[in-house]
């Protein structure tokens, strides 16, 4: 064969091609494979925090906000441990953003708290003063739609393998299981149980007389997926 | 003479005529100006050069027989000299290959560049960095500059992580958290005692709202205040606090908040090593400041309420 080869340009070419292109899928995708394995600790989004998701990313809340810590001094001081690839997993798609006009939030989770959010998010200012940030008053009437994001649940289990309903280790040696409903109703009631932890430490009665009557406001849904944020 | 000669000689001569019409003859010209001058100097000899080499190999390649001693083998029919290796080459091979092997074992590992390599010797060089400066500006402090100056650290501390919660004034921004000016006061105790503490964590758990009420808090109050001590409230302390807290209020050995140390840094440290999910909101762990930081927080939000 390797005669023959020499007999004919084309066909060699190819195989050498062949060749190097094996030596460099064996060389890279291992490695790529295991950098983007999820890190422990890491773990799907709930139904109410991939609604969250789609609510941060229809207000481009991603045009000014990163979400990824580098390995600086000055970075870790402010926002916590810098990122792993890793921890990005089950963002699809990632959120790192190219510009700060605020703050990274990628572990917003750590330090801001679901009170805090709904303060900043109705007047940023009352809270941080001299913050540009605008106020979104519509969060907390827009109801979240859950459909939506149990739809990505569904895809995302059956084509990329997220462990939905499936044990996840954590850093602790713990596991824990991120529950995905059966059916959109089931994945509703999951969402609104959810819901219903977060608006315990609300302030605002007409979100928590929404969440009582069974719809779920924008701004509770995003406060779930800020918290998610570790 | 060959006809090669005379091709160099007619190439030379244009190239150098043309050199001369558009350098020399032309407006400015070399101008006197030595780098002008060194530049044609340049020219006109590569030009020269050139010309010989291509007519030396050009001659060498109509005249030139092989010689040397063949290999016994032929390659369908084409033979091959016998060349040795330069020696030249030998050592440089064995240098190469001596080398690599230092390269992939020691050149490369040891000094490869890692972006979290570099980040951990930051780490390492700032906390010595602050290390030191503290240790030295203690060493050198009076009781009262090291008590002022603590304060100070705590206050640039808390106006980067805690005024985002707390206000600038640190009065809580409308009740949106807890009012840091009375923390340590009297006052704050009886809020507690009517709202309970939760979050903290203890094995014992949350405090529950209005162990004590009216006088009795108010007693309570001014008898933790004071370290403890003193005939008001002691009586209404063991009755409503010592069964979670101990009678010497130390928290019975970690199983709750000690308050002894109330109005002093450590009670403050002992909130932000734990966080809290108070009346109001809930606060996170600070663990990413260091234990002087911490200890500078405490001194500074003590120091508002006195």
């Amino acid at each position: 064969m390797f005669h023959w080869l020499e007999k004919n340009p084309f066909f060699f070419a190819v195989v050498v091609f062949l060749t190097i292109a094996f030596a460099g899928i064996v060389e890279i995708l291992p490695s790529f494979a295991q950098q983007s394995r999820p890190v422990i600790g890491t773990k799907p989004y709930t139904t109410l925090e991939l609604a969250g998701r789609h609510v941060y990313i229809k207000n481009s809340c991603n045009g000014c906000h990163s979400q990824l810590v580098r390995p600086f001094k000055s970075e870790t001081d402010r926002y916590g441990d810098y990122s792993l690839s890793g921890e990005y997993a089950y963002d699809r798609p990632f959120l790192w953003g190219s510009k700060r006009t605020g703050p990274d939030l990628w572990r917003v989770g750590n330090y801001r708290t679901t009170d805090w959010h709904e303060n900043h998010m109705k007047d940023p200012i009352a809270v941080v003063p001299g913050s540009i940030m605008p106020a979104y008053p519509w969060m907390y009437t827009n109801i979240a739609d859950i459909d939506t994001a149990f739809a990505e649940q569904l895809t995302v289990a059956q084509f990329f393998s997220v462990p939905y309903n499936k044990p996840v280790p954590m850093k602790d040696g713990s596991t824990v299981i991120v529950k995905m409903g059966k059916s959109v109703a089931d994945a509703h009631s999951l969402a609104l149980a959810e819901a219903k932890l977060i608006v315990a430490d609300m302030k605002d009665q007409d979100v928590k007389d929404a969440v009582a009557n069974g719809q779920i406001p924008e701004i509770v849904a995003i406060i779930a997926y800020m918290n998610s944020l570790k | 003479m060959n006809k090669l000669y005379l091709w160099g000689i007619i190439i030379i001569a244009s190239m150098l005529g043309f050199t001369y019409i558009s350098v020399i003859r032309s407006k400015g010209g070399l101008n006197g100006d030595i780098i002008n001058i060194l530049t044609i100097v340049g020219a006109v000899a590569l030009v020269i050069i050139t010309v010989l080499v291509v007519i030396k190999y050009v001659r060498q390649m109509q005249t030139d027989t092989a010689d040397g001693e063949l290999v016994d083998q032929t390659w369908d029919g084409i033979g091959e000299y016998r060349n040795e290796l330069p020696f030249g080459w030998a050592i440089s091979f064995l240098l190469t290959i001596i080398w690599g092997m230092w390269y992939f074992t020691v050149g490369y590992p040891v000094n490869a560049y890692s972006q979290i390599g570099e980040y951990n010797e930051d780490v390492v060089v700032h906390n010595n960095k602050f290390e030191k400066d503290f240790n030295e500006k203690m060493a050198n402090f009076s009781e009262t500059q090291k008590a002022e100056y603590m304060i100070n650290m705590g206050e640039s501390v808390y106006l980067a992580e805690c005024k985002i919660c707390h206000g600038l004034t640190a009065d809580g921004i409308d009740g949106k958290s807890t009012d840091l000016n009375e923390w340590g006061s009297a006052k704050a105790i009886v809020d507690v005692i009517n709202n309970g503490s939760k979050g903290l964590g203890y094995p014992l758990g949350e405090m529950p709202a209005g162990t004590a009420s009216g006088a009795d808090a108010l007693d309570i109050a001014i008898y933790v205040k004071n370290g403890l001590s003193g005939e008001t409230g002691s009586e209404a302390f063991a009755v409503s606090c010592a069964s979670c807290h101990g009678a010497d209020g130390k928290g019975m050995g970690g199983m709750s908040p000690d308050l002894t140390t109330y109005d002093m840094p450590a009670f403050t440290v002992d909130v932000l090593n734990r966080g809290k999910k108070g009346a109001i909101g809930e606060m996170p762990a600070f663990n990413r400041l260091n234990d002087k930081q911490k200890e500078a927080v405490g001194a500074y939000i003590n120091s508002l309420s006195e």
